[in-house]
């Protein structure tokens, strides 16, 4: 057996505690493992959950994944002012930012910078916030080109209710115009 | 963050290489290191629970209070730690395979039973899953404090542990099964020594099927004939007692006889210290697990554990990367000592997580020069892959350790 090169993928999530910060992660990484990928996620937060700083950092290869850390991620999910402050120099790659949590961005890298207007849409569509982390997974997907079937499938077995807004929450966020290319 | 290393050698040497590569019937999940020690104990035939909850091994209780029951064993909160473990070695003496988890706070308290479960040579389980000290510490971050500790683990010597470390949630699994399998066989409490980022980490986990038709797990047997401990002797697969079958064994903390009645003779007292020592020594080739990473060529070795092993062998790959000729030993079993492990006469830089360097010192003690080895201590958080890079880049080109910030390099 040799230890060669292993292509990785690098997400970090973060925001405060009650976001579905973890959900989202724990989403995204079963729908990776059920295409066949190895995932590992770290999950760190303050004693309160619920108010609190959250993070997820997931790792996606092919291969077993040796480190779990995410030190340069390849996508970067702000749900939160602190959360994108804290962690902007941990990102070399797309950053996807909540406007209503996030509202001063670096000048540096506007490319690079995604606005995912995921609570006002939660609102407006559910006037519920709390779908907000459904809106930014299906972003996320459309995004960086994921597997949406298995993204849904993975999303109906890690959240036991309310099925059909959820769903249609991830199409919210899937079917962005503003992430369609032209 | 990917490497581009060139290929170079691996070896995983652990029991469960042969048992993962049989048994492929199951379930691809995403799980934390907690469930996965859980289920690895109801895999092995794990039947009693009994513990006090803490961070970050909590989930392990709460696990084993829903699974228990549906497969007809007992799940028992205690009200301490102490009282945990002795109820465990009760349970494990009344004929079922018992397990406790806690981390450090909790561990320290079950000195007095790990003393009466070795001495009484009394099959368990014990999970330490680490967070970062003194005392409480931080709840939600990993140390590696409890290495010297869990080698230790109750007053008075004359004694030798076994302790193993995983360093992924699948490996929590398979390496509980192992931990209940060397508990059986040599007749002792076992510590699974594993860290908050491991019980806390969610990973892609495989679960077999059929717990029933797992062949490798090690039954409990019963010994209801005399001689109960078998003093003087360095035998191993000899049964436990049991009490409750008119066995009238006898059981105490102090140096006993066969029949296990005190005796306050020095040649009980070096029979009795023979066993429980050279039990475990003489049969050191059935219990060291590690993995190593370019060793035969190496010109400076990585020596971790646990959670920050896997770090630290993404540093290793990377510092090859940059031209460096790195290795990699990542120790499973931590007692005994693997000794032979660090044979060669190169520098090695052990990584661990706590600032007072604790494996380092048994590594200075095994390699041919204990002046060659170096000291990477960090705390609450793992090596970075850079962090890691450059101390290996750093030993093999200038023979130092460059300043990083949060490092401690100083052994005293």
């Amino acid at each position: 057996m040799t230890a060669a090169a292993k292509p990785r993928t690098e997400i970090l999530i973060s925001g405060f505690g009650g976001q579905g910060v973890i959900r989202m992660g724990q989403i995204l990484g079963l729908a990776a493992i059920k295409q066949g990928h190895r995932v590992t996620m770290l999950k760190s937060h303050g004693t309160e959950t619920r108010g609190g700083y959250v993070r997820a950092q997931l790792v996606i290869s092919p291969d077993y994944v040796d480190s779990p850390v995410v030190e340069n991620a390849d996508v970067f999910v702000a749900f939160s002012a602190p959360a994108y402050k804290k962690f902007f120099d941990h990102c070399r790659g797309k950053i996807l930012y909540d406007p209503e949590m996030v509202e001063d961005v670096r000048a540096e890298g506007p490319e690079r910078h995604v606005a995912v207007p995921a609570t006002q849409l939660a609102k407006e569509r559910f006037n519920n916030v709390l779908f907000a982390n459904m809106i930014m997974l299906g972003a996320l997907t459309r995004l960086s080109g994921l597997d949406y079937e298995a993204m849904k499938k993975a999303m109906l077995e890690v959240i036991p209710r309310f099925h059909e807004q959820n769903l249609a929450a991830l199409d919210v966020g899937y079917t962005l115009p503003a992430l369609i290319p032209a | 963050m990917s490497t581009l290393a060139p290929a170079v050698s691996e070896q995983l040497v652990a029991p469960w290489v042969e048992w993962a590569r049989r048994y492929t019937r199951g379930r691809r999940l995403l799980e934390a290191g907690t469930y996965a020690l859980t289920e690895g104990a109801i895999a092995a035939g794990c039947r009693v629970f009994a513990g006090y909850p803490i961070t970050p091994a909590t989930d392990i209780a709460e696990y084993m209070s829903k699974r228990l029951p549906q497969v007809g064993g007992y799940y028992v909160q205690c009200e301490d730690e102490l009282a945990g473990m002795h109820a465990c070695a009760g349970a494990s003496l009344g004929g079922l395979k018992a397990m406790t988890a806690t981390s450090g706070p909790g561990y320290t308290l079950m000195h007095d039973a790990y003393g009466w479960s070795i001495t009484n040579e009394i099959p368990l389980v014990v999970v330490d899953a680490m967070r970062v000290g003194p005392i409480s510490g931080i709840t939600g971050a990993p140390g590696q404090g409890e290495f010297y500790i869990a080698r230790y683990a109750s007053h008075g010597g004359n004694f030798e542990t076994i302790v193993l470390s995983p360093s992924s949630v699948q490996e929590a699994f398979w390496l509980t099964i192992d931990a209940f399998n060397l508990a059986e066989r040599f007749r002792t409490p076992v510590t699974i020594l594993t860290d908050q980022v491991i019980s806390d980490m969610w990973e892609d986990l495989f679960i077999p099927e059929d717990y029933d038709a797992l062949d490798f797990v090690v039954p409990r047997k019963n010994n209801l004939m005399m001689p109960f401990y078998p003093v003087g002797s360095a035998d191993l697969d000899v049964p436990p007692n049991v009490i409750g079958h008119g066995t009238g064994v006898c059981v105490s903390a102090y140096t006993h006889t066969e029949e296990g009645y005190d005796i306050e003779e020095m040649e009980a007292q070096w029979a009795q210290t023979y066993r429980l020592i050279n039990k475990i020594r003489h049969h050191r080739d059935q219990l060291t697990r590690y993995e190593t990473v370019g060793v035969e060529d190496a010109d400076v070795i990585a020596v971790a554990y646990g959670a920050n092993a896997r770090t630290v062998k993404t540093g290793v790959l990377e510092a090859r990367r940059r031209g460096v000729r790195a290795g990699f030993v990542r120790l499973i079993t931590l007692w005994p000592f693997p000794d032979e492990l660090f044979e060669r006469d190169v520098p090695y830089v052990v990584c661990e997580l706590n600032y007072d360097g604790q494996l380092v010192r048994e590594v200075m003690r095994s390699a041919p020069d204990g002046k060659k080895v170096r000291f990477m201590g960090k705390s609450a958080e793992l090596h970075t892959v850079a962090e890691v890079a450059a101390g290996l880049e750093g030993v093999a080109r200038t023979g130092r350790i460059p300043e990083l910030p949060y490092i401690w390099t100083e052994v005293r």
